[in-house]
């Protein structure tokens, strides 16, 4: 870009380059460091993690924080009440809940943003809003009633019960982010897709929806992490091991009788991990799906 | 619907109301009864407790609001709480962005550790902040104090401010992601030939980034500005787990308020009542928001 | 249109379902209790659930009654509970904290046992306040699951060292050791107790003002802290004296909950707190604890020097209202709260052999395989003494004790980081009450 101007023989301190490099490496420390604190004890023994000064690598290391969550020793057993035995259990649950909430969340997301990015429609204005707005009453307003219902259709500690309401918190803001991101795939695509005489359901399998790919990503991502972080309605929906998802285990850890630092600092790592693959799979195309998404293109 | 848009070309009308049907049955079913139900027992004196003592008390439940110092001095600290969170994550967030948005060694890397505290449920970010300001055996005790900036272990929670400000920053480190995320697509889009230009015009660093970046990221920004105030305002599981809400109410949130009025105090009346009221307040901001891009002539829904 | 009349069928089924939602949400506790298999559905918190369910299995075997058995987080174990009857899907049988039976009677979840067989014997055999503590209007809501009274916990080894031969017996006391234990260069701050706030009672505040012999309320519940009762200001000055100007008391504590205060008396870090008896136990326990064998009970220092008593506080096992298997979750109860054939508490003395759990039968004080294994861990003179001169809270069963009792944490938070001064806690306590009253009149 710079060949553009003509630039002056002198040698010239490069102080953007090292402006740059200056904020790289504080914001990679102070997003890593924290996280690494817990990584690093999760491999500690619990004395090591609680000395002072702190050992900052892990040394001896052990694994027993980990092996713990496949069988437990006698102390470890007592952790967190039966945080310990839940962790595995719990991380299917959430698993499956947040890739379940992703897929129905992207469905019924889908439909709607195309209405919104192709059709213009009496009350689109009015309906966009009211979408939002089902986001801006608190959750706590609506635990109680959200309770009674999910118990008069059967539906306590069931995964459907936390992916219907996950997906009722996602859907708004997906919807707000697909519609955006369709509006800046070129209508030239369908209507070419028409003139071959493919239905609209073809067209949209088949051509639409490839090129709306990394929207479709940054959406179902979006979803997904709603549903994996989600404490309050997880606790109240869900009582046993057939639903209970991370955040309630992991909040035992934080208020037993018997707590270990280390062991918590493991299920910690462990909840984190999932969905921070996920993400790094996708971090491409997840970034591209914002970019059209929040700019018009 | 595929055998019908072919068989006879629908209305856009009817099309796209029928795209949005099954959004609006799902979130209608599971929603909207929750909270119109809700609206209801806002109107209502209903303590979880006492069901015999329920009755219809119109808005005295907001009423009473006004005279209510518990819900004052919350409403106090979540508009300061909100104020800091928001400030913090957007002038960071723009800052990781702009950085991110460069080409250098690393960048990849850098992407990927701005991703990770999304990662992290609320209730386990407030587990790991805990370990870190413990009193006795943090590390950032542990680090200071290496560093020679401190004498000897704080407690760094235990006044007021400071549970605020270590508050507030705990919750920034888990809300940045999405918003880095949001503002370094915006950041993407912006054609090369508009910067060039700008180039040519030798215009500095600052200018430039007054007239081309923050007009292209006018829309990003609101998308950031009215979901990390909702968040703000309904943060819950970090300061639970890292303070309660005190020392005495320094950290007592409207939004933890609620929670206690509703789950311990079983008044769900009062409770319906300021859910109601955290609503309207980030009703309001978001219009305010949007108004004030319209004023820019840069938004359209 | 075909579409539109599809649409129509969907929004009148919508409509359907309304409806049936409504009269559950006006009818509150309404609708059947229990999961209809005959089996007994029992919640309780999830304190050792793994010995719970061994219990359990044990009850099953000889009665052939089957149990459902749920643990649910014990620091949501309130909410979720008072969710569940109000959606009508509570259990039959279920633990309740001494603090809760009132709303949970008031809430038409629980069900008096007066008249149910064997009950009478229970209450007699039991300690007059775990009886009044599970009594609420003259009716009788439960059998006892354990109870613990409050005293002083301190670490003999660390008192040895500065030089010091007895435990305290007045707080000015308390205070003079404390500040010796710190000049001795022993211990920075020498005195921790949880102060953080959270949903639990603050048992060490009570145990300091039923301790100098003060009330923060009289027989009718009426405040009065900022009245008769001088006690209440006079700890809070103590309290805030220690805290910020002899600097005894943990500054920490106030981001401190009750088991990092515990892990740090395991460690030898602190060498007072205020607790429950059965923490000595765990304190003393050399698989867990580097204070093991160190950790002596004392009763709780008074402002005066002289004795008076401290409080205590019931667990207890309750009856749901509307159970449908009222005769075998009666049953259960009886297993786990109250006598068996031979008329011995089983489960209670199970609990205190397996987890040291306090006893509400008095006549397991003079158990000798009790005493044996309670003389691993306390002095089983000062035990007893303690579990005697305990009272519960006079103020459970008003309607507003949570509120109070939460209210009351970030007063004490206040005086211990000098933002309120004591007279002005004392009266703001008082005019909290004032408040609550009218709200719940």
């Amino acid at each position: 870009m710079s060949t553009v101007v003509k630039v002056p023989l002198r040698y010239r301190i490069p102080w953007k380059k090292i402006v740059l490099y200056v904020l790289a490496v504080a914001f990679a420390l102070y997003l890593v460091l924290p996280f690494y604190w817990i990584v690093a004890m999760s491999f500690m023994r619990e004395v090591d993690a609680i000395s002072v000064p702190p050992h900052w690598i892990p040394n001896p290391a052990t694994l027993e924080n980990y092996l713990g969550f496949v069988n437990p020793n006698e102390a470890q057993q007592l952790v967190g009440g039966r945080a310990i035995d839940e962790t595995p259990y719990s991380l299917r649950n959430s698993l499956i809940v947040a890739t379940s909430t992703a897929v129905l969340n992207l469905v019924l997301a889908t439909f709607a943003a195309y209405s919104f990015s192709r059709l213009k429609f009496r009350g689109s204005q009015v309906l966009l809003v009211l979408y939002l707005l089902t986001r801006m009453v608190p959750g706590i307003a609506i635990i109680i009633p959200f309770y009674l219902l999910m118990r008069t259709f059967g539906l306590l500690d069931t995964y459907l019960a936390l992916i219907l309401s996950y997906t009722t918190f996602a859907l708004p803001i997906t919807i707000w982010i697909l519609k955006d991101f369709f509006r800046s795939v070129p209508r030239e695509l369908e209507e070419a897709a028409r003139v071959d005489r493919c239905g609209w359901f073809r067209t949209m399998w088949s051509v639409f929806l490839p090129v709306a790919a990394p929207g479709l990503v940054a959406a179902a991502v979006f979803a997904f992490m709603t549903a994996w972080n989600e404490f309050m309605f997880a606790l109240f929906l869900t009582s046993t091991e057939a639903a209970k998802t991370i955040p309630v285990v992991a909040a035992n850890f934080a208020t037993d009788f018997n707590t270990q630092f280390t062991v918590m600092a493991a299920a910690g790592v462990l909840a984190v991990v999932p969905p921070l693959v996920l993400a790094l799979l996708f971090q491409r195309k997840l970034v591209q799906g914002m970019a059209a998404g929040s700019v018009k293109g | 619907m595929a055998a019908l848009a072919e068989r006879r070309p629908l209305g856009d009308n009817a099309k796209a109301w029928a795209l949005n049907a099954p959004a609006i049955i799902v979130v209608t079913l599971l929603i909207a009864y929750p909270i119109a139900y809700s609206f209801w027992v806002s109107l209502q004196r209903h303590n979880l407790k006492r069901p015999r003592a329920t009755k219809f008390v119109g808005l005295d439940n907001y009423g009473a609001l006004l005279s209510d110092q518990a819900f004052l001095s919350a409403l106090k600290v979540s508009a300061l709480f909100v104020l800091l969170v928001l400030g913090l994550t957007v002038v960071l967030a723009l800052i990781l962005a702009l950085v991110l948005n460069e080409r250098f060694r690393g960048r990849g890397l850098l992407l990927s550790l701005a991703l990770l505290p999304w990662a992290m449920p609320g209730v386990v970010n407030g587990l790991m902040w805990r370990t870190i300001f413990d009193a006795k055996t943090g590390a950032l005790n542990g680090l200071l104090t290496q560093l020679g900036l401190i004498d000897g272990y704080q407690a760094w929670l235990t006044s007021g401010t400071g549970a605020f400000l270590f508050t507030a920053l705990a919750q920034v480190w888990n809300t940045l992601p999405f918003a880095v995320i949001i503002l370094l697509a915006g950041l993407s889009t912006i054609p090369a030939e508009l910067y060039d230009a700008a180039t040519v015009d030798r215009a500095g660093g600052l200018r430039r980034f007054v007239h081309v970046t923050l007009p292209w990221l006018l829309h990003p920004l609101l998308i950031v500005l009215i979901l990390e105030t909702m968040n703000a305002f309904r943060a819950f599981d970090t300061i639970y787990v890292l303070t309660g809400g005190g020392p005495g109410d320094a950290t007592t949130t409207i939004a933890l308020l609620d929670v206690q009025t509703v789950l311990t105090f079983t008044d769900f009346g009062l409770g319906s009542a300021y859910a109601w009221v955290i609503t309207a307040i980030t009703l309001l901001i978001s219009v305010g928001y949007i108004g004030l891009l319209y004023r820019k002539g840069n938004f359209e829904v | 249109m075909e579409l539109n009349r599809r649409q129509i069928l969907k929004y009148a089924g919508l409509g359907l379902a309304m409806p049936a939602v409504s009269p559950l949400l006006a009818a509150c506790s309404g609708g059947g209790a229990g999961s209809g298999d005959g089996s007994v559905k029992f919640e309780g918190w999830d304190y050792e659930a793994a010995l719970v369910q061994q219990n359990l299995d044990n009850f099953t075997k000889t009665t052939n009654i089957k149990v459902d058995y749920t643990p649910i987080t014990s620091a949501q174990y309130v909410q979720k509970v008072v969710a569940e009857f109000t959606g009508g899907g509570g259990p039959d049988a279920l633990y309740v904290y001494d603090d809760s039976l009132a709303a949970w009677v008031d809430g038409d979840y629980l069900q008096p046992l007066d008249g149910l067989p064997g009950v009478d014997e229970v209450y007699a055999a039991i300690y007059p306040g775990n009886a009044a503590a599970m009594t609420y209007q003259g009716k009788r809501y439960g059998l006892p699951y354990y109870t613990d009274s409050n005293c002083l916990l301190y670490n003999s080894e660390i008192l040895d060292k500065a030089g010091i031969k007895k435990p305290p017996a007045s707080l000015e006391e308390l205070e003079a050791q404390a500040v010796k234990i710190k000049e001795a260069g022993l211990l920075e701050y020498p005195i921790g107790v949880p102060a953080q706030l959270s949903d639990t009672w603050w048992a060490w505040v009570w145990a300091l003002i039923f301790g100098s012999g003060g009330n923060m309320f009289d027989e009718q519940q009426a405040p009065i802290m900022n009245t008769t009762d001088t006690v209440v200001k006079d700890v809070f000055s103590w309290l805030q004296q220690a805290a910020t100007k002899s600097k005894v008391i943990d500054p920490a504590c106030l981001q401190l909950l009750a088991v990092p205060v515990d892990n740090a008396m395991k460690a030898n870090r602190y060498a007072y707190t205020i607790g429950a008896r059965y923490a000595s136990r765990d304190y003393n326990d050399a698989a867990k604890s580097k204070a093991a064998g160190k950790i002596r009970l004392a009763l709780v220092p008074s402002l005066d020097g002289k004795e008076h008593g401290t409080v205590s506080n019931t667990r207890l096992y309750a009856l749901a209202k509307d159970t449908e298997v009222k005769d075998d979750a009666f049953k259960l109860l009886t297993y786990l709260g109250g006598l068996d054939a031979n008329k011995q508490p089983y489960t209670a003395k199970f609990w205190f052999l397996q987890r040291g759990l306090g006893f509400a039968y008095k006549s397991m004080a003079s158990d000798p395989e009790v005493t044996a294994s309670l003389e691993k861990f306390a002095d089983p003179k000062v035990y007893a003494h303690l579990g005697e001169v305990a009272t519960p809270r006079n103020v459970l069963g008003v309607p507003w004790y949570t509120e109070f009792e939460i209210e009351m944490h970030k007063v004490v938070q206040g005086v211990l980081s000098n933002q309120v001064q004591p007279a002005a806690a004392v009266a703001g306590l008082a005019q909290t009450v004032e408040t609550l009253k009218k709200k719940y009149n």
